[in-house]
């Protein structure tokens, strides 16, 4: 991480001095005698976006309170396997909450009345996708 | 940080060169047990990075409803200082208002969804649990969109309908869509509260639905203080 965090700094130096280079050496030229907007700006903000990403990092270093498993050389593989948090492996929820809303918008377009049958099935596939891990065997 | 993690290591070796964990004799189950090698990195939650990275796309959405506001507005200026005229700030402002302060209540549900407390243990809104918290932020958000309903009726029985002109579709446009993501936010709000409600023990899981609605709620109060100030102050 911290050697990340050190690239992307070094980027950083580089574009600001390439920003200086362009800069100066479209005002020597010959031929320009102006500083060329266009690149200049564009290698200005290549040169902030780093300093951004340097720092976004050096952040999330400090706010992990520790190194990572990738950064560690004694490390196992599955340390770097962390607790995700709780993803469902399959549902037909989702589908048939798509198929519901469809069929809402099928009502608004040809005929009012299917709208509501629509609205009705959304109120229970929303449900049903909400509280499918609240009910019956999974219930805590 | 170094050091201690090579002895945990040593440690797990030792586990496993040591003396053997006795069973009861008839079991012949694996007598491993997982050892942390690493200490616990603090990732992101999956689901807030989820929400955030959606939460972008619906900023692009807004974007395009505003382009849609500026264009028509540097079209035809003079209609939009003959129809801005008829708008009434005052009753904007008071309702802009109330869904600020629900963007408040809303975050003091969510620091009792970070306490792991669903419920209230007692009057004083210093002991509520994020249920309380969320039912507050849901009246809220209700009194505005019915603020916000009445505006429309009112303002439909001056003559301001949606296809009258390129404004008055304009200010429906945005406006209304603002108004339907509300609404949207008060359906979850609901399910976020049932949740709690089911079950038992208000766990983590519970926690992370509570805060990402608040990223969305936050969001949509963000994005009507930007169509207040464009459309009610800036006009």
């Amino acid at each position: 991480m911290r050697t990340s965090t050190n690239v992307f700094w070094i980027l950083a130096a580089f574009y600001a001095f390439s920003t200086v280079l362009y800069a100066v050496w479209s005002l020597s030229d010959p031929f320009h005698h102006t500083i060329e907007w266009a690149g200049t700006i564009a290698l200005g903000l290549l040169a902030v976006m780093f300093v951004f990403i340097a720092f976004y990092l050096k952040l999330v270093h400090r706010g992990q309170g520790a190194e990572l498993p990738e950064d560690i050389s004694t490390a196992n593989i599955d340390d770097g396997d962390p607790e995700l948090g709780h993803f469902s492996p399959w549902s037909w929820w989702p589908i048939a909450l798509a198929a519901a809303v469809a069929l809402l918008f099928l009502g608004i377009a040809v005929g009012f009345w299917i709208a509501y049958i629509g609205v009705t099935l959304i109120a229970i596939t929303i449900v049903g996708w909400v509280y499918e891990y609240y009910r019956g065997y999974f219930a805590r | 940080m170094y050091s201690s993690v090579v002895g945990h290591g040593t440690l797990s070796l030792n586990a496993e060169l040591g003396p053997k964990i006795g069973h009861n004799g008839t079991v012949t189950s694996t007598s491993i047990t997982p050892v942390a090698n690493t200490p616990v990195v603090n990732r992101p939650n999956p689901v807030a990075v989820g929400t955030i990275v959606w939460l972008g796309s619906e900023v692009m959405f807004f974007a395009g409803l505003f382009a849609i506001y500026f264009t028509l507005r540097a079209m035809s200026p003079e209609l939009w200082s003959f129809e801005t005229s008829k708008l009434d700030v005052t009753y904007a402002t008071i309702n802009t208002l109330i869904l600020v302060s629900s963007s408040f209540t809303c975050q003091f549900g969510v620091f009792a969804a970070e306490r792991l407390q669903s419920r209230s243990t007692g009057w004083r809104p210093s002991q509520w649990g994020m249920v309380e918290w969320f039912f507050l932020t849901y009246a809220l958000g209700a009194i505005f969109v019915s603020g916000q309903v009445l505006e429309y009726a009112t303002l439909v029985t001056e003559g301001i309908a949606f296809d009258t002109n390129a404004y008055t579709s304009a200010f429906y446009f945005t406006t209304g869509f603002h108004a339907i993501h509300v609404t949207g936010g008060l359906f979850a709000f609901l399910l976020v509260i049932g949740r709690a409600f089911a079950v038992r023990r208000f766990t983590h899981k519970e926690a992370t639905t509570a805060i990402v609605v608040s990223y969305y709620w936050h969001f949509v109060d963000v994005v009507w203080i930007a169509l207040f100030l464009v459309i009610y102050v800036l006009k």
